[in-house]
């Protein structure tokens, strides 16, 4: 079973990603917040990152430095509000796979997820 | 005349006038003296030749008796003789100056006194017997007790054969002069006719001073006073300001050339003060201008700020109401999975997510207005793009009822950008022209080079034959949610979007609009390059 962790400070964005990951097979676990998921991280790997971009304490491009400093073989794919595209498509270069925009879909997330694991 | 004289120290005429005057008065004065000398010098001559006459006349009346030596007839011809008029004394007198004869007769056998022309007119001392002069004076002219002019002759008499042969034999024939003949001639009457021909002749002089002084005086007053007056007066006028005036040009000489020349100075200064005025005016007209300019510029600026909170205040929301929207569309999509197709529950959820893509919509234009958007680098090429949106909407139902005049040639306007953002600006202009027109008219479409404060730009002109826009909204055109359409049919976005990407990509919006006759929009790129 694949694992996926969501970090994002909104609440509702978390628990929709639980709400469409989960009944499709994945482990789905949470942080509301950047240091929170690096604590994660640490207890052990996961397949996926789903990443925001916007977080009051650490921001998505710090942790995700971070993420690719400790572990560079995680895959993470941001998820960002419109305004921060331009950022989001920066953190491709710094090593994301993907980014999604919101608000997304159930059917968006999925693809985007399932397009991550086929390759 | 009398300016002319009033201060001669400041009359060029008057200076003239005593100048010419002076050298008349030495002149007159030498001519007045010439004519009385040589006057004098003529009548002495005239006077001289009759006493040197008179005296030949007495020798012969004496001549016989003396050969005779009648000395009794001899006196008394003298005596006779000396009756006439102007003769006042005749004497005759040995070499020796004793006197033989006299018409004196009490001075008969004295003797003449030795300074006496008949003594000095030949000797030059007295009583050196043989001492004489190269040239011998025969006459000299001296004033008599009257006081008038008279005339001394003096004749020597030879000796000659008759003399010496004569029965008497008074004289030898050694002796070469026998004795003089003196005559003493009055020239009163000479004095009298000289005087009064020397009064008329002064008189002539004067008359003809003070007429050459008066006619001199009317010409330098007429061709020299009066033009300087007149001159001046104009010269007064002009300080004064007066710059019409024109000074007459009654002559062509110096006087006439410096008028003129004044004349056209006055024009000059005329005309320079004109064209000073006239730039004065421009250059008000252009600080009134400017300064209207600098108000626009300042209401523009005004507008922009206002527009760019705006922008930041939008963009807030629209993140933030982002991540509610995430859960809506994820939970209503999952529910959609969860009940039967065709329930009304179906439906329902329909409507709620097709809301929330609406949502989502007006959140994607806000954050365009707010230059939040990515956008591609790339080319715009303008006349490209707008065919291309021109036959796309062609065939939109919306559009049927509308011509569309294109003035597009094949120029390629090439300007940087995200040519789908310029697209986006093309199809809302294109949809707000068809709203204002209710689906009926024309839509003009041409592309035009121009520059402004020295940059080029690409002009794209959208013209329609709509409703117009009323003055008092045209300030709040560019404003985001501001919208005269229908509540359901407008999100009073796309304006504000277009001028967001245009003002990004450093170009402008530039409107007019005519109630009733419709509107123009005119959006400006900056032009890279143009091919042809």
């Amino acid at each position: 079973m694949k694992k996926i962790l969501v970090i994002d400070d909104e609440h509702i964005v978390r628990v929709s990603c639980q709400r469409t990951l989960t009944p499709e097979g994945f482990e789905v676990i949470i942080a509301s917040s950047g240091s929170e998921g690096l604590e994660l991280l640490e207890k052990g790997p996961v397949d996926l990152v789903l990443l925001d971009l916007k977080m009051p304490d650490m921001d998505g491009v710090e942790v995700l430095n971070e993420i690719k400093a400790k572990w560079p073989d995680t895959n993470v794919m941001m998820v960002t509000g419109y305004s921060s595209v331009e950022t989001a498509v920066k953190t491709l270069k710094l090593g994301a796979l993907n980014y999604i925009e919101k608000p997304f879909t159930p059917e968006t997330l999925l693809t985007a997820v399932n397009e991550v694991f086929k390759s | 005349m009398k300016n002319i004289f009033r201060d001669p120290r400041k009359s060029l005429a008057a200076k003239l006038i005593i100048a010419i005057g002076l050298l008349m008065v030495v002149g007159s004065f030498i001519f007045w003296f010439s004519i009385l000398h040589k006057q004098e010098k003529d009548i002495m001559s005239i006077a001289v030749n009759y006493g040197g006459s008179f005296i030949d006349y007495v020798k012969r009346r004496t001549s016989f008796s003396m050969l005779t030596d009648h000395r009794a007839v001899i006196q008394q011809t003298l005596e006779d003789i000396s009756m006439a008029e102007g003769v006042e004394r005749v004497r005759i007198f040995d070499h020796d100056g004793n006197i033989s004869y006299s018409t004196d007769r009490p001075s008969v056998g004295s003797s003449v006194d030795r300074d006496t022309l008949a003594c000095r007119g030949c000797h030059v001392e007295a009583k050196s017997d043989f001492q004489l002069l190269s040239e011998r004076k025969t006459w000299s002219v001296y004033k008599d007790s009257l006081g008038f002019t008279a005339l001394k002759l003096v004749e020597p008499i030879r000796n000659e054969i008759t003399c010496y042969t004569s029965d008497c034999h008074v004289h030898p024939q050694e002796q070469k002069i026998l004795g003089f003949i003196e005559a003493d001639m009055s020239l009163a009457l000479l004095d009298k006719a000289k005087f009064k021909q020397g009064l008329a002749l002064t008189a002539y002089v004067l008359v003809f001073f003070l007429a050459i002084s008066v006619a001199l005086g009317i010409i330098l007053w007429k061709i020299v006073s009066k033009p300087v007056t007149e001159l001046t007066l104009g010269m007064g006028k002009v300080a004064e300001g007066d710059f019409n005036y024109s000074v007459p040009i009654k002559s062509m000489d110096e006087i006439g050339v410096l008028t003129s020349t004044f004349n056209s100075m006055i024009k000059d200064i005329k005309a320079a003060r004109d064209q000073r005025e006239l730039w004065t005016q421009t250059l008000e007209a252009e600080i009134a201008k400017q300064t209207e300019e600098i108000q626009k510029t300042h209401a523009s600026l005004l507008q922009t700020e206002k527009l760019a909170s705006l922008g930041r205040m939008a963009a807030g929301v629209a993140h933030e109401i982002n991540n509610p929207l995430t859960g809506v569309v994820t939970f209503s999509h999952l529910m959609l999975q969860r009940v039967p197709p065709d329930s009304l529950d179906a439906e329902d959820l329909k409507v709620i997510i097709e809301q929330a893509d609406r949502c989502s919509k007006i959140i994607r234009n806000l954050l365009t207005f707010s230059r939040a958007t990515p956008s591609e680098k790339g080319e715009i090429n303008v006349n490209n793009v707008l065919s291309r949106t021109i036959y796309m909407v062609k065939n939109q139902e919306k559009f049927h009822n509308i011509k569309f005049n294109t003035s597009i040639d094949d120029t390629q306007f090439i300007s940087d950008g995200d040519p789908s953002q310029f697209q986006q600006i093309c199809l809302n202009m294109f949809l707000n022209a068809a709203d204002a027109m209710n689906g009926r008219g024309e839509i003009t479409v041409a592309t035009r080079k121009i520059t402004e404060n020295g940059k080029n730009y690409v002009e794209t002109e959208f013209t329609d034959t709509g409703s117009g826009i009323k003055q008092e909204d045209m300030e709040k055109l560019f404003e985001p949610f501001f919208t005269t359409k229908p509540v359901d049919k407008g999100t009073g976005l796309g304006l504000s979007v277009s001028h967001g990407i245009v003002k990004h990509l450093g170009g402008e919006i530039k409107v007019s609009s005519t109630v009733g006759k419709g509107t123009s929009f005119f959006v400006r790129l900056p032009l890279k390059e143009q091919r042809t």
